[in-house]
Parts: structure tokens; sequence; C-alpha cells
């Protein structure tokens, strides 16, 4: 005949509860945190001045990273007019020159997630041609092309990188 | 109340039980067994424990005989064999999966990761949630009244901005700049 007493288990569950909320808690003041912006680096812009004509078969060297992108244009020369690098710190703007009496203004807006928001301007005197805000990535760029030069185009390589 | 060896009798008759079902110890064994040797109150314990398990065991030798074994494993063995629906399996794992104690461990490990996925570096983060290589988006654009065009070159993935020349416009621009050249 057994003579033992039941033993009875120790209630673990509180404290299994608590760690549980615990870390629970914390993930959720992180995603919270996570949320928010962070407050504007220093941006580095770069921008590159492209005349892209049918006239002749050129290609400059230097443009040689950018080799497949060109391409989508169909454009028989390709020439590196000027490359300009700039860095925009904290809310400021960087103004570029562009051949023509055109100007690009890029305001770096927001940096999360390794994605930095631009805002580009371009204008020629007062005029303004196009106003755009694009997000990409670190260290990314895109091209912006189309004003007309010297009986070819121009096609602009923005590109940003956050310091 | 006797002392006898190591073992009292309150230690020995709690131990009693034990014994009488062959749970204890070897030297354990032994010192109830020396114990009952030479304390008649503990054997006579013993006795009244051995004759309450002997009345028990027939009581229920007795009922078990009433009790239709055979049909109950018959059921039972009826019961594994047949097949459930898959509602019926999936529920039942669903009811397994949620259980309290399961659900307290995965809340755990689903902080943990959490935490461990918003620790990553910025970059890494980035690739996690943009698997398709972090594509340029354009949030806004305005042309001012001038054609565009947006496109995304597919081998590199390079985003495109295109204006379409406004004839218009540059032929007044034009005009203003030989104008301009012709009064100077």
């Amino acid at each position: 005949m057994k003579n033992g007493m039941m033993k009875l288990k120790r209630n673990r569950f509180p404290i299994i509860t608590f760690f549980s909320l615990a870390w629970l808690l914390a993930a959720a003041l992180a995603v919270a945190q996570a949320g928010e912006a962070d407050s504007p680096r220093a941006i580095q812009l770069k921008i590159g001045t492209i005349l892209a004509t049918n006239q002749g078969k050129n290609f400059d060297p230097r443009l040689a990273p950018l080799k497949s992108q060109l391409n989508v244009f169909k454009y028989q020369s390709y020439q590196l007019l000027k490359e300009e690098t700039k860095d925009v710190a904290g809310k400021g703007d960087a103004v570029f020159e562009i051949p023509g009496g055109r100007s690009l203004t890029v305001t770096p807006q927001e940096y999360r997630d390794d994605r930095i928001a631009l805002k580009v301007r371009l204008t020629r005197g007062d005029q303004p041609f196009l106003d755009t805000v694009v997000r990409l990535r670190s260290g990314g760029r895109f091209l912006l092309g189309g004003p007309a030069h010297e009986g070819g185009v121009l096609i602009l390589s923005i590109g940003a990188s956050a310091q | 109340m006797a002392v006898t060896g190591t073992l009292n009798c309150q230690a020995a008759e709690g131990l009693l039980g034990a014994w009488c079902d062959g749970e204890l110890k070897v030297e354990q064994a032994e010192q109830v067994k020396r114990h009952l040797a030479v304390c008649p109150s503990c054997r006579s314990r013993r006795v009244q424990l051995e004759r309450l398990d002997n009345t028990i065991r027939a009581v229920l030798q007795r009922k078990a005989q009433e009790v239709r074994f055979d049909l109950a494993w018959a059921g039972i063995e009826e019961r594994m064999a047949e097949k459930r629906s898959w509602a019926a399996r999936f529920a039942e794992r669903a009811r397994l999966a949620f259980e309290m104690k399961r659900l307290r461990w995965a809340v755990s490990v689903a902080a943990v990761l959490l935490i461990g996925i918003l620790a990553l570096p910025d970059s890494y983060k980035a690739w996690l949630f943009d698997p398709g290589g972090g594509r340029t988006r354009i949030d806004s654009i305005d042309p001012h009244g001038r054609n565009v065009a947006v496109f995304r070159e597919r081998e590199t993935r390079t985003t495109v901005i295109w204006l379409f020349p406004d004839e218009e416009w540059d032929d007044e621009v034009k005009e203003e700049s030989v104008s301009n050249n012709h009064v100077l």
C-alpha cells in the first residue's frame, strides 16, 4: 500500500508569464522607437550630367559603371559633361548647375531603414521644370533625362549615400 | 515510544506502507525489518496494514470481475482504428498547439525573435523587408504641365524619369535668347 503523499507541483506559471510579458513589452517599445524616422544624417549627393546624342558613336569611358543603364536609351553617343559631389547636413539642400541655364536643387528629407527620401527640383531660371520626391536606398541612384541640349538630350544621374 | 537502533517508531511507521509494497531501498528495508523484530507495536501496525490491503484487494477483484474489460478494450481498439476526418484531426492539433503552456513559450520565442530582427543593422533590415533589392520609389512627381514618363530599366532595376520636350516652351526660350542677342 502506498503511503506517500501527493507532491504538489510548484506553480511556475507566474514566473514564466511575467518574463513572457516583460519580453513582449520590451519588443513593443523597440518597435515603437524603430517606427520613428531617424533624424537626417549627412547625405552625400552625387550628380553626373551626361549628354546623349545620335551624333557619332562615342561612349565616354568614365560612364562605364552606367553602361547597362544608359543602353536603354538607344542613343549612339554618351559624354559625361561634369560630375559633382556635395555633402548636405541636417535639413539643408544642394544646388547643382546644369548646362543650358538649368539648375537642380536636391533636398534630403528623410533617412529611415537605410533609405533616403530626396526632394528634387529642376528649374530653368525661375521656371520649374519638375518637382519630385524620390525614395532610394543609400548608395543607390536614379536617372532623370529629357532636357534638350546641343542637339541631344541631357541625362542626369542622381545618387545619394548616407554618411 | 521505543527507540530501536537508528530507526524509531515514528520513522518506521512512516516507512511501513512502502516496506509492505517492496518499494524501499535495501538498507532502509533492513532497518525496518530490524525494528519490527524488536517492536511489538509496529508489528501490530504492520498486521493491520496487511489485513486492510488484503480486504481492499479482495473488494477490487470482486468489482473487477463485474467489469467487461474485453468490451472496453474492443471499444478502445475500434476508436484507435477509425479514421477521423481531416477537420477533426486539424481541430485536435490546433487544440494541442494552442494549449496555454505552449503559448507561454511561443510568446517568449516570438518576442526574442522580434527584438533580434529590430536589432539588426539597417542594411540587413532593409534587405529582409525589401528583398526586391531596395527599388527606388517615386513618392510624388509634378512635371508642371509637361509630359513625363517613369519606368524601371529591367536589367539593373534603375528607375528613370523622362521629361518629354515641350516644343512650345523650348521655342519661346529660343526666341527670347535670339532677341537678347540682337539687342546686345
